[in-house]
């Protein structure tokens, strides 16, 4: 029972950490997005920069119909929803906020991390063929050669950063990066330059192609800009999400920038040093880890908005390309080279 | 394509003319019209109009391709029901046949030549062999032309598919026995413009007339 | 015709695994209403998988009869339904059918109201090229250009109906030179509506802007890789396919023939001015993208000249109350921003036209879909659709 008691405080207490960052990451997009275009964007919901304004879309959502498409296959197309944003919130329970404030943290958290993360695809596929339109299946089925193409490049990035940290769980690359010492110096000529090593000592340093990889091949897996063909509204009109209306679309939309909180948050542990920040003691860490962390998540959610209002998409054919022919081989020799280099040191 | 000193001319022609002079519109019309075996040719307005021969239409085409003028510009029809064709001096009461005049516009783009080719089609028989072969472009105008006037491509694939018109639209509405409904229902209010009523407004209007009929602003 | 129907997998599911799969083309109905058929243009696509093995465009829900309509106006009055034939440059569709009238009357319009018909129709093109250049990349994906583009065209617009009143449907040529002063006051003697005060000098500063945002869009989008990936050899149209096909303007001169009205047969005097025709090589959708861009600052260029060149005078020739044509039938056509625009006006005398045969570019331009569409990927249809840049209205009529 206190197992149980303890673990469910320990989710609800993530989620209530993490949800609400993706409202601000919605929130940043709008406003980002908008300065981008010289427009100004959100500026009336909640008086000050219309900061309420995902919260009012939320609720103006909520109020909508909730549609089902007559030849929709009914249990399926109504469950789609849930387990794509059941995919991504669950990837919240093992990411670590601090030293200890984590809701779980498991020996194969990053296992763990890579098996949970392709279920939300799963979600759009069943979204995608139980809607009954055909652009909504073909948003699908791209979706599924999307996951497919980018799930190997995605596992291929976070293995060589396993084997640079000796260990699966997340708690322990986050404890790698901090006590990484570049090639193991720590004194040159009787004088201490741990503090040197310590600041390059995040795997974004040594392990620059596999943060490429990870964060282009993440990029694919949420489905934004440059590879968003799944929903590409000027040819599939939106894809998968098509026939979706009312709080079924709200979760879709939700699910996807919790999505891509969630990849910002692995990538910032995987390769940013996590909670971790050089020269900050592990007692303060526990209460200023969220903070460091979620600091980390926006500077990638913000890379990914960046990118997202700079680029066109590609084709699909093109994006099967730049994964086969490009990221997998990459990432195959970035495995090779570490492992290399973590004999040698 | 065709015979070779034609060929030849339209390197010539090619090269130099940008812009032709009236002269030069009737000099060509002549010649095309020579080429194609017209049995009418005139240049009104700087239009050149080559008249021809139903069975000569789809040759007559090629050859003025051929000649250099390449670009398919459109094609469509004129319902002459009322009596005189234009600039046409009337012989005798019995060419006043009702007929269709199917037009084809062609021109280079090299210069400005261009030739409207010409052919009557009578409206008991009303049919005129498909340019899609020599113009693939032909088949939407010619569909339009079938369409609007009744008049059957036979070789245009599509010729009984309607382009614009929804598919249960039984007429031809561009034919003038095809009556406009709205005007049937509610005689245009801006002929009142037109036929200047004698009411003090248009009498202070057509004095300070600048010379236009303005009816159409709305 | 034949349909997938999602429920027939379960019984493959349970079909012995040594049935061969069947994969019949799906049918993919794409439009009236979809993002990027811009209108209601509706193509009956046969896909397999990603590819379009056949296109059927479907026509028409657009169609206003504009030729049966203007056989009962008078010409002044179909003046007001040809500049909503493509209505994203409308004042560029007017001046081609005064012009024809024009010249079967024999009217000589002073050289002021030329100029500034040239200016306002120049002005049209660029507002019309900037909507492309606005639109194409967010065809592609990239949603910035639009923004920016789409800003800059507003000033024009502006500029437009600072002078003519109507941002899309000026209605402000006559026949004879152009419109007079709405209202006129008390005074007796209708006169005709100059330029407003500072126009020329705006216009001007405008054109700097214009320029501008040309090159931001050239940054943004134009040396971006991926659009380059998208655009470079996708939909090759051929010269001569364009040819047989009717094709002018834009997308006939990115197919490497250098064919423009204004060069060529101009009603308007362009002759006056010196300017480049941009021409592509490859004929594929980014020629014709580069080819827009470029044709966009051409036009500027040509803005400029004619505000330094403009002469004074009058702004209408001496016309009859009420026009009454002559007998004859004549064909003016123009460049208009998608490509020829022509109006064959037969006159049977008198104040109505016997019949009016309007070409318009767009029609012939997509009259060629079934062609360059058969092969490509569906990605592919939607950049090269959106690469022809047509209007709707300019197809139906």
């Amino acid at each position: 029972m206190n197992f149980w008691l303890e673990l469910l405080i320990k989710v609800g207490l993530a989620l209530a950490i993490m949800l609400p960052v993706a409202l601000v990451v919605i929130f940043g997009e709008l406003k980002i997005s908008a300065h981008m275009q010289s427009r100004v964007g959100p500026y009336f919901a909640g008086g000050r920069w219309g900061w309420a304004q995902p919260l009012a879309d939320g609720l103006k959502f909520m109020q909508k119909e909730d549609l089902v498409p007559a030849d929709a296959d009914d249990r399926v197309y109504k469950l789609a929803p849930y387990i794509v944003l059941m995919g991504t919130l669950a990837l919240y329970v093992v990411i670590p906020i601090g030293p200890d404030a984590v809701a779980r943290d498991l020996d194969l958290g990053v296992f763990y991390v890579l098996a949970v993360s392709s279920l939300s695809t799963l979600g759009v596929l069943m979204a995608g063929w139980s809607s009954a339109n055909k652009y909504s299946l073909i948003g699908g089925l791209r979706a599924a050669a999307q996951l497919i193409a980018y799930e190997l490049p995605l596992v291929l990035a976070v293995i060589a950063v396993a084997v640079q940290a000796g260990s699966l769980s997340l708690n322990d690359i986050v404890n790698a990066q901090a006590s990484f010492h570049l090639f193991g110096v720590e004194s040159i000529l009787g004088r201490d330059v741990t503090w040197i090593s310590s600041l390059i000592s995040p795997f974004m340093i040594l392990q620059i192609v596999g943060l490429v990889i990870f964060l282009v091949a993440s990029l694919a897996e949420l489905s934004r800009i440059p590879f968003d063909m799944p929903i590409a509204e000027s040819e599939l009109t939106m894809g998968y999400l098509t026939e979706y209306s009312g709080l079924r679309f709200t979760m879709f939309f939700l699910g996807e920038y919790a999505g891509l909180v969630s990849m910002a948050a692995i990538a910032a542990t995987l390769f940013m040093g996590g909670y971790s920040f050089p020269g900050v003691s592990e007692d303060v860490l526990n209460f200023l880890g969220p903070v460091i962390l979620l600091s980390k998540v926006m500077f990638i959610a913000f890379v990914f908005i960046w990118l997202r209002w700079t680029f066109p998409r590609l084709r699909e054919d093109q994006l099967q390309t730049i994964a086969w022919k490009w990221l997998i081989p990459a990432g195959l020799i970035n495995i090779v080279a570490t492992a290399i280099f973590k004999v040698a040191f | 394509m065709t015979d070779s000193p034609s060929e030849a001319e339209v390197m010539e022609s090619g090269e130099g003319t940008e812009g032709v002079s009236a002269s030069d519109v009737s000099a060509l019309a002549e010649e095309l019209g020579a080429l194609v075996g017209a049995t009418a040719w005139s240049d009104n307005f700087g239009v050149i109009r080559l008249e021809v021969e139903r069975d000569n239409w789809v040759a007559a085409a090629a050859k003025l391709r051929g000649r250099g003028l390449e670009l398919f510009s459109w094609l469509s029809a004129i319902d002459w029901s009322r009596e005189v064709e234009v600039g046409e001096q009337v012989e005798s009461p019995d060419d006043l046949d009702e007929r269709f005049e199917v037009l084809c516009r062609l021109s280079s783009v090299k210069n400005a030549d261009a030739v409207h080719l010409v052919a009557v089609v009578p409206k008991d028989d009303a049919q005129l062999p498909s340019l899609v072969g020599e113009f693939a472009g032909a088949e939407w105008h010619e569909r339009e032309a079938a369409e609007m006037f009744g008049i059957d491509f036979p070789g245009n694939p599509a010729v009984d598919k309607h382009l614009y018109l929804p598919d249960a639209f039984e007429g031809n509405p561009l034919l003038k026995s095809f009556p406009l409904l709205s005007r049937e229902v509610k005689p245009w209010p801006g002929t009142v413009d037109v036929e200047d009523m004698p009411t003090t407004e248009n009498v202070e209007a057509a004095q300070d007339a600048s010379g236009e009929t303005d009816g159409g602003d709305e | 015709m034949t349909q997938i129907d999602p429920r027939s997998a379960m019984h493959l599911a349970d079909a012995a695994v040594s049935v061969e799969l069947e994969t019949p083309d799906m049918t993919l109905n794409i439009g009236p209403q979809h993002p990027s058929t811009h209108g209601v243009l509706r193509l009956v696509a046969q896909v397999d998988g990603e590819r379009v093995m056949s296109v059927d465009p479907v026509i028409g829900y657009m169609h206003r009869g504009y030729e049966k309509l203007a056989e009962v106006r008078t010409y002044a009055q179909t003046i007001a339904l040809v500049n909503r034939i493509d209505w994203v440059s409308g004042f560029a569709n007017e001046v081609p059918f005064v012009a024809a009238i024009e010249k079967l009357m024999d009217i000589e319009v002073p050289p002021r109201a030329q100029y500034i018909r040239l200016i306002l129709t120049e002005m049209a093109r660029i507002s019309t090229h900037l909507v492309f250049a606005s639109s194409y990349p967010l065809e592609l994906g990239a949603s910035t250009p639009l923004m920016h583009a789409m800003r800059e065209r507003e000033h024009v617009l502006e500029l437009l109906e600072s002078v003519t009143g109507g941002r899309f449907h000026p209605n402000f040529n006559r026949v004879g030179g152009i419109k007079p002063a709405a209202g006129g006051g008390s005074s007796m003697k209708k006169v005709s509506m100059d330029l407003p005060a500072g126009f020329l000098a705006a216009t001007d500063e405008a054109m700097t802007r214009v320029l501008d945002i040309v090159d931001d869009v050239d940054r943004l989008a134009t040396g971006n890789e991926l659009i380059q990936a998208r655009t470079v050899g996708v939909g090759v149209l051929p010269a001569a396919k364009a040819l047989e096909y009717g094709v002018t303007g834009p997308n006939l001169r990115a197919s490497g023939v250098k064919y423009d009205l204004r060069k060529v047969e101009s009603i308007l005097p362009y002759d006056d001015f010196e300017f480049e025709i941009p021409i592509g090589n490859n004929g594929d959708c980014f020629d014709r993208y580069v080819v827009r861009l470029e044709e966009i600052r051409q036009s500027a260029s040509i803005i400029r000249q004619a505000i330094a060149k403009i002469p004074s005078g009058p702004l209408r020739a001496k016309v009859p109350r009420v026009l009454k044509v002559p007998k004859g039938e004549v064909y003016v056509r123009a460049e208009n921003p998608k490509g020829e625009m022509g109006y064959y006006i037969v006159s049977e005398g008198g104040r109505i036209p016997y019949r009016v045969k309007i070409r318009s570019a767009s029609f012939s331009n997509l009259s060629m879909l079934p062609w360059i569409l058969a092969g490509q990927l569906v990605p592919d249809l939607v950049a090269i659709l959106g690469s022809l840049d047509f209007v709707l209205g300019d197809v139906d009529r």
